[in-house]
This record gives structure tokens, sequence and C-alpha cells, in this order.
């Protein structure tokens, strides 16, 4: 908990790849490590809700806890800058949980989150913490936090490069932060990030907007 | 005679050829805002193509020969795209 109001503390914010997109368009994400992996869909029936499913994998060693959801994201706020854009996103959602550690069996669960970012056309930097409970049976949270550059200005129909670092904390499933130095590659409307955290892990995220 | 051939040009200049549309939007940082603002344009009958420039901020936007697309239309798809207009500017 303490590392986590640190974390909140040095960086404010989010996803370049944003939960609620356009008026009538389509996201599609998945991220993946060892630990986890998340996967939704969302559609935006306004520029500032979407809404969607939502699956959930964490893993301790050889158990896994799996969630499912139907769930609604709100852009709570917007600032378009001349040069950055920067946004603040609530989540919520509600499903099941299948659950192979504390409590095994299938709960109903709900989840909250809150999620910011910040960025340019070179800068990036965003946060996002999610909270998954079953009254009585589980209680975890993770937090992400992101900082990234990309080294030149690529235009539209061009390919975009990144670099960044992300500290992720599972609760529950990591005792340390675990830190994962990534490249973001960017092009029209997909998103794909590869890499590898500093113990050995790989990740592998891709993102679609329709 | 005269008369006539004023009415004709002054019918002329009334009648709009194709437009060439230029939009500032504030917050269009990567090619995904870019993408999404390009969805909403191409959905619409009057718009024939469309440029964005993000190093400029700008969207190009160019009509169908006698279109016209009104700064409220414009305005209204920036802001279902999530961004906002800074400037519109016709040619
Ligand atoms: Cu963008």
């Amino acid at each position: 908990m303490k590392i986590l109001s640190i974390f909140l503390f040095i960086v404010s914010a989010g996803a370049y790849a944003h939960p609620v997109i356009y008026q009538g368009g389509w996201a599609l994400s998945s991220s993946n490590m060892p630990d986890y992996s998340n996967n939704y869909l969302m559609y935006s029936p306004s520029n500032r809700y979407s809404v969607g499913i939502d699956h959930w994998r964490f893993s301790q060693e050889a158990a896994n806890t799996e969630a499912a959801l139907l769930k609604i994201n709100h852009l709570l706020w917007r600032d378009n800058g001349e040069n950055h854009q920067a946004n603040i996103y609530l989540h919520g959602g509600g499903g099941v949980v299948d659950q192979e550690w504390g409590s095994p069996g299938t709960h109903g669960m709900y989840m909250l989150g809150l999620e910011a970012d910040w960025e340019t056309r070179r800068l990036y930097t965003a946060i996002k913490h999610y909270e998954f409970h079953a009254p009585g049976k589980l209680d975890m949270f993770t937090t992400q936090a992101r900082v990234g550059f990309s080294p030149y200005e690529a235009d539209f129909k061009s390919l975009q490069t990144w670099f960044m670092l992300q500290g992720m904390i599972i609760d529950e499933v990591q005792e340390k932060v675990m830190i994962t130095p990534m490249v973001r590659f960017f092009y029209n409307n997909v998103l794909w990030e590869m890499g590898s955290s500093t113990r050995g892990d790989w990740m592998l995220n891709l993102m679609v907007h329709l | 005679m005269k008369k006539m051939m004023a009415l004709t040009l002054m019918l002329f200049s009334f009648t709009s050829f194709a437009k060439e549309i230029n939009v500032k939007v504030s917050g269009m940082v990567c090619s995904m805002c870019a993408q999404g603002i390009q969805k909403k344009f191409s959905a619409i009958s009057e718009v024939k193509s469309l440029d964005v420039n993000l190093d400029k901020k700008i969207v190009n936007i160019f009509t169908h020969d006698d279109k016209d697309l009104e700064d409220a239309t414009i305005t209204k798809l920036i802001t279902e795209a999530g961004y906002n207009v800074a400037s519109i500017e016709r040619k």
C-alpha cells in the first residue's frame, strides 16, 4: 500500500490505447505476461463512455485466478491542449471470479478502477489502478505506472516507436514491483508492445481501434 | 445583355465547387487520434477525402463538387471523436 502511494505520487496516470474512444468505435486489447493477462473488447456509444467485456487472469505459480466481467468505462475528464492530451477515466464492472487460491471456487465479484494519462507526441505518462472484490472471498488490486518517450515524431500513416518503462504491482501475486522496459510500435490504429521484465518475464501486448 | 452577363457571372460565383477546409484540432497527439477523426469524416457523404497532419495538428477536408460542410457539422464530428476545434479555415 505504501509502494502504491509512492507510485501514485511519482507518476500521474493511463494508456495511449484509451478505454473510451471516438463515438461508434471499438477498442480491442490484449495484455500478456506470465503472471497476468487482460483482454477486453469495448464499444464507445459516445466519446465519454464505453461498455464491453473484460477478462483477467492472475497466476501464482500453478494456480490461476480468473475474472470475467461486464464493464463500463467513463472518461471523467479530458484536456485537449495544443500539444498534449490528458485524461482521467473511471472503471466499473461486475461479473464472476474463479479463484484457485484464498477462497477457492466461483464467486460473484465487482471491480473498480481509476486511470489517468498525459501525453504529447514524444512523451507519455500513465497510471492505472484496479481493484477486484468478491465480498468475504477476494480483495486484490493491481497498479501499473508507465513513462515513455518517442525518439522521433511520426506522422499519420507511418510507424512510431516508443521506449517505455512499466512498473507494475499485482497484490497477492508479486512481492515486489515488477519493472518492465518495453518497446511500443504504433501504426495507424494498431499498437503492439514487447518487453521483458528485469527478472526475465516476457510481455506482449496488442491493441486495435476499429 | 450586360445585365444578363452580370447575372450569369453572379450565378456562377454562387455555384460551389469542391472545397478545401482546414481544421486546426487540439488534443490530437497520435495516429490513433488521427484515425478516429478520419473514421468520423469518412462516414459523411459530402467528404471526398481527408488529410491529417499530426505535425501541424491540422485536418484537411476536401468535399465533393457542389458540397460543403457547415462549421457546426465539423465541430460536432471532431467533438464526437473526442477532440476540440481550435479554428476552421476555408479555401
Ligand atoms: Cu491519440
